[in-house]
């Protein structure tokens, strides 16, 4: 098979969320030797675009976002054997949290995907996270990012004690901070001193990698 | 025309009539008991309850709880037997967990699932053993009881589990990270099968809570159309609606569906359902579907709205910007009710500025009313 029917046939799976499409011509573009960054980027993360603007145009919901970004999670885990260096990691890090007593990660977790998709490293701290873990996150890792959710009126609240304790430990400075959920407003971002609010999954993302390509960035 | 009471307010405008005054109340559920309660309830708010009409048995499935340390956290695990195998779920308790808000805190109410009944392929077939064999028995008392104590300071509801599809989405295979999405996209015949025996089992169910006590037969789905989105709202939740409704409406009730998060992408669907009431519309900040344009859109149907937590966390002035304007959207303040808060507590302060704004809306609601209104509370 030429090197475009596999990475078409990738593509194509992404966009049907054809589970067992992308894991069979993931490990037969292995097989046959072709490029696995070509494999990632020309292949799957291309479809994962035209499912971002089949999603962006109201023709998928986010249902359809999360399951191609699971699909595509285990085409790359084929992949990642294959892989030489980090070339798919290059635009930073990125701490993300779901807040101290929330246990909605749904959006968390499509952010993450994406975010990996899109070249970021991603620390994912889980759910029902303490605010002393972020922030020790922070300083280990020094992510230019830290990105918060929480579905709840009751503890989104914990995401200004979050930037309350970065700004104590000096570390505010040195990283923008991304926050959503359901209850988040931009008025609430702007009060706790978040830099965004993200109104969806795909916005967010968005922001992040507008941020690292741009002069604003904080490395 | 003579004063309404509470109950009679909220039932009045649920039918679709015009009350005497707006009806406004708290969920029991979520309210404080105290001297700001009390002030408010003697100033118009009434109270509604929900409570269950029948019991369940699971027969031929043993039970057993226990607890035990996953990754170090305790959790209990309550293991389900069956002659088909065994399921589990893991729920973390915090102190105060199955208890009322008022014993601690309304943060440690519910149980924590940490590990769903559902977690592999093969576990679909025992839960839906289970299902089959779950036994449904008409048990008014409580409804009967609230119905007596309340008596005409508000109004008692008959509630409903998740629908089927939701039990699945949110109770059994979960929404974290996505789980019940790629569980329907990899085992889409396992979850339809489920969803199907889930909706033959509830059948009795739904004849029992129709013919109990409660004037509102009220279905707690928590819909958001971002779970929910509008093909799987289409396929597998009106069917489910159409089917509670048929003995509702035969006896002569009405029947109500808790409908939370994002619904704009849902509106022209819900629009189509047999609901009689949307409860728990959170208009913007929180929700997307502002509340002038969902009375307008569903005609036939009441509002029981939401007031959005998130502008009680502005404090009492915001609240009370809010709740004017969203009385200049509602006019003539027909085919809806609001509720103090259908997510959490709200402050004593709080309580009292929403009460000060709608004890005196006077119905029909007109413009000229909301300026006295405004101007009275300085």
């Amino acid at each position: 098979m030429a090197v475009e029917k596999y990475l078409s046939s990738l593509k194509e799976g992404i966009i049907n969320l054809d589970f067992g499409t992308v894991v069979n011509a993931a490990k037969e573009a292995m097989a046959a030797g072709v490029d696995p960054n070509a494999t990632i980027n020309k292949g799957m993360v291309a479809g994962m675009a035209v499912v971002g603007d089949k999603f962006e145009k109201g023709e998928y919901f986010l249902s359809e976002l999360v399951v191609a970004a699971e699909v595509m999670k285990e085409g790359v885990e084929v992949v990642k054997p294959y892989l030489k260096g980090s070339s798919t990691l290059g635009l930073g890090k990125v701490v993300m949290a779901t807040v101290e007593g929330d246990h909605h990660d749904l959006g968390k977790n499509i952010v993450t995907s994406l975010l990996g998709v899109q070249g970021f490293q991603v620390f994912d701290l889980g759910i029902d996270v303490p605010t002393a873990r972020i922030v020790g996150a922070v300083k280990e890792h020094q992510p230019a990012i830290v990105g918060m959710s929480a579905l709840l009126t009751l503890t989104m609240t914990k995401m200004g004690e979050v930037i309350e304790a970065l700004k104590s430990a000096s570390l505010r400075e040195k990283v923008k901070i991304i926050i959503g959920g359901t209850s988040v407003t931009t008025e609430f971002a702007d009060r706790i001193g978040a830099d965004h609010r993200a109104a969806n999954a795909l916005e967010g993302v968005k922001k992040c990698v507008e941020w690292v390509t741009s002069s604003e960035r904080r490395q | 025309m003579t004063e309404m009471t509470r109950r009679e307010r909220i039932l009045t405008a649920s039918r679709g009539e015009r009350a005497d005054k707006l009806p406004f109340f708290h969920w029991w559920r979520h309210s404080q008991i105290g001297w700001a309660e009390r002030e408010c309830r003697n100033r118009g708010m009434g109270m509604a309850w929900a409570r269950p009409s029948y019991t369940v048995e699971l027969r031929d499935v043993d039970v057993v709880e226990q607890p035990v340390v996953v990754e170090g956290v305790k959790v209990l695990r309550r293991t389900y037997n069956t002659p088909m195998g065994s399921i589990y779920l893991d729920e973390k308790r915090e102190p105060g967990t199955g208890e009322w808000h008022g014993m601690r805190s309304w943060q440690d109410v519910s149980p924590w699932q940490t590990e769903r009944l559902i977690k592999q392929p093969e576990d679909y077939e025992v839960l839906k053993f289970i299902v089959e064999h779950t036994v449904y028995t008409a048990d008014y008392f409580p409804i009967e009881q609230a119905k007596d104590w309340l008596g005409e300071d508000g109004c008692v509801v008959d509630i409903h589990p998740h629908s089927p599809m939701q039990m699945l989405m949110i109770d059994w295979i979960g929404s974290e990270g996505g789980r019940f999405f790629i569980h329907y996209a990899k085992y889409h015949d396992l979850v339809e099968d489920l969803y199907r025996a889930i909706s033959k089992s509830r059948e009795p169910m739904y004849e029992i809570s129709a013919r109990s006590p409660a004037d509102v037969i009220w279905c707690g789905d928590n819909i958001d159309g971002v779970l929910v989105n509008p093909r799987l709202f289409e396929q597998y939740f009106m069917p489910e609606y159409e089917k509670m409704a048929k003995p509702i409406h035969r006896q002569g009730k009405l029947f109500a569906s808790h409908m939370d998060g994002r619904v704009d992408v849902l509106k022209d669907l819900i629009a189509q359902t047999p609901l009689d009431i949307v409860e728990g519309l959170h208009p913007p900040p929180m929700g997307d579907l502002p509340i002038g344009e969902a009375l307008s859109l569903w005609k036939d149907k009441v509002v029981w709205m939401g007031f959005a937590g998130s502008v009680y966390t502005l404090g009492p002035e915001a609240t009370k910007k809010h709740t004017l304007e969203l009385l200049r959207e509602v006019l003539p303040g027909d085919r809806l009710t609001i509720a103090m808060s259908t997510e959490n507590l709200v402050s004593n302060e709080n309580l009292r500025m929403v009460t000060s704004v709608l004890e005196n809306v006077d119905l029909p609601l007109t413009g000229e009313k909301i300026g006295v209104i405004e101007k009275s509370l300085g």
